[in-house]
């Protein structure tokens, strides 16, 4: 018999997939419950909903967590995209502590971390807030977005842009038609990814928001810690919905911009032409 | 691990675009050094300092007075449960995420993108309100409870214990494990499966021989990527510890944003990073010593 098709492995993958999506059926249903323990079901309401949509601590949470995501996926795209420039040509000494330091952003525990910058920004009088959470996620944001658009670059063959240069390409024009438009699929997802992550992270935001900013995630966080709250099923139904669509979108324009870029690559004739 | 390598046939550069080209590596030197090495060294250095806890002055005197408390029953007992739950995390992640990630593999294209996408929009609907709902499923009365009452006659008392703690870390940190276990299996030739089965190879057989091997870069991937940011995790236990069960993470922050006694928070986070580099250097000398077995 083939590995591969073996029934042990089929069960139990899907027994571990509907183990990740019982918890999102769970605050589907009871975003509709009417009984507001949420242990038995008690008919269907959109009570909920509208509580969640006329609380003005949600509505200004989440123009925050907006400015908050925007403002450090910029950052971040800014700082991966110009590093794995950079790094692409970097000598292998330099490229080692470039990528450690890559790493160890990625995977130090967040609490570490956010721990760390609160301590610099009180010492430093810089003050807590909008400013210094979009410091503190583009961070880490900068690190994942950097090893997406790297895993880009290295799929990249350099004869492509050396053939543009001998074609007479200025080294501008060569780096927006070929490079940039290689790397813009990497971009768009590593965008998209960072705006998810700084769209839902707490504990960044928990330290560096001090008393004047406090996103939808610290929202959420002061309900469930203080109250059985129903209305917080409606807001992550709709974080949910928001955010699926968001991706959706990205994976169908990374696929779309991607072919256009290939097309860009493989077709030099193309540059030839202009 | 996660960073991939540079290719070979770039050519180096030399003169003024080189220069130019060397810019480039400043926004992100910058904010490395300013917003990650700065605060986390004076982390290291403070850790080290004491403080008047009526002016909250910190003042240097090369204590080690912040890592005595180590000692106290209390913080030895959270290092030690932090330590177990990322470690049975990270077991557990590993053993439910290697057959999904191995079974997704095997399929056709058009189903392995559906059952990726089953592992992975999970983990785009909010973080907090996923953890929420473990309250409802594993609260008495609730479904999970229900369940296992039918069939033991026994009710399902683990929330808030470290117990609905590990259930909500399993459940958090699982995509993090198929991924890279599933980008390493997907390389794998299908011929050498038939290979191994043609040559004889029982299905137990082409796992060791053939799949665990090739797949064990992608496993050490998810087992760091799993077990150091869980070792730190502050808010499944707020939320499914139920304020009782603790972890080093809960204590850090109770240390800087209640108590406002910045040594020993520091202290804690330094420890935490201390066991952390240990373990991935374990993680390290395991990987050749299994290689060269």
């Amino acid at each position: 018999m083939s590995l591969r098709r073996h029934p042990v492995a089929g069960a139990l993958a899907l027994v571990v997939v509907g183990f990740l999506w019982i918890p999102i059926l769970a605050v589907a249903v009871n975003s509709i419950n009417q009984s507001s323990l949420m242990v038995s079901w008690g008919g269907a309401t959109v009570h909920w909903y509208s509580l969640a949509l006329h609380d003005p601590n949600v509505r200004t949470g989440l123009t925050t967590t907006i400015e908050i995501a925007l403002g450090s996926t910029l950052v971040s795209l800014v700082i991966a995209v110009s590093g794995a420039l950079w790094w692409r040509r970097a000598p292998a000494r330099a490229r080692a502590v470039y990528d450690a330091m890559v790493y160890a952003r990625i995977i130090l525990p967040e609490v570490v971390f956010a721990t760390a910058l609160f301590f610099l920004f009180l010492k430093a009088r810089f003050p807590l807030g909008i400013l210094a959470i979009i410091v503190g996620h583009s961070v880490w944001n900068s690190a994942y977005a950097a090893v997406i658009i790297q895993a880009r670059l290295v799929g990249l063959d350099p004869a492509i842009e050396e053939a543009a240069a001998d074609l007479g390409a200025t080294p501008w024009r060569a780096f927006r038609r070929v490079t940039f438009a290689a790397l813009l699929p990497a971009i768009i997802a590593g965008g998209l990814l960072t705006f998810t992550f700084s769209f839902d992270d707490v504990v960044t935001s928990y330290f560096l928001g001090g008393n004047s900013a406090t996103p939808l995630p610290l929202v959420l966080f002061g309900m469930i810690r203080f109250r059985i709250t129903p209305e917080i099923n409606a807001i992550g139904v709709m974080v949910m919905l928001f955010t699926v669509t968001l991706m959706g979108v990205a994976v169908a324009a990374s696929t779309l911009v991607g072919s256009v870029g290939r097309g860009r690559r493989d077709a030099l004739a193309e540059l030839y032409g202009q | 691990m996660l960073a991939p390598t540079a290719p070979s046939g770039l050519r180096a550069d030399s003169g003024h675009a080189a220069g130019l080209r060397h810019l480039l590596v400043v926004p992100t030197a910058v904010w490395t050094l300013a917003f990650f090495v700065l605060p986390l060294g004076l982390v290291t250095v403070f850790s080290f300092g004491t403080e008047n806890l009526i002016t909250f002055n910190v003042s240097f005197g090369w204590t080690a007075s912040n890592y005595a408390a180590f000692g106290s029953a209390l913080y030895l007992s959270t290092l030690l449960r932090s330590v177990a739950l990322s470690l049975g995390t990270t077991a557990a992640c590993a053993f439910l995420g290697f057959p999904l990630a191995f079974f997704i593999s095997s399929q056709r294209p058009r189903v392995q993108r559906l059952l990726l996408a089953g592992v992975i929009v999970p983990f785009w609907t909010s973080f907090l309100v996923r953890t929420y709902s473990w309250v409802n499923l594993l609260q008495i009365d609730g479904p999970a409870d229900r369940v296992a009452h039918g069939l033991t006659g026994h009710h399902l008392q683990i929330l808030y214990s470290p117990r609905s703690i590990a259930v909500g870390m399993v459940y958090s940190y699982l995509p993090l494990m198929v991924l890279p276990i599933y980008v390493a299996l997907e390389r794998i030739s299908p011929d050498l499966y038939a290979a191994a089965a043609d040559l004889g190879a029982r299905p137990w057989r082409q796992f060791r021989r053939v799949v665990f091997p090739l797949a064990r870069p992608g496993l050490i991937a998810g087992v760091i990527i799993v077990g150091v940011p869980a070792m730190g995790e502050y808010v499944i236990p707020e939320i499914l510890g139920g304020g009782k069960t603790l972890m080093v993470g809960n204590i850090i922050v109770g240390q800087y944003l209640d108590v406002g006694d910045y040594p020993f928070g520091s202290a804690l986070a330094v420890s935490l990073m201390v066991i952390l580099m240990i373990m991935l250097f374990a993680l390290r000398r395991v990987q050749p010593a299994v290689e060269a077995s």
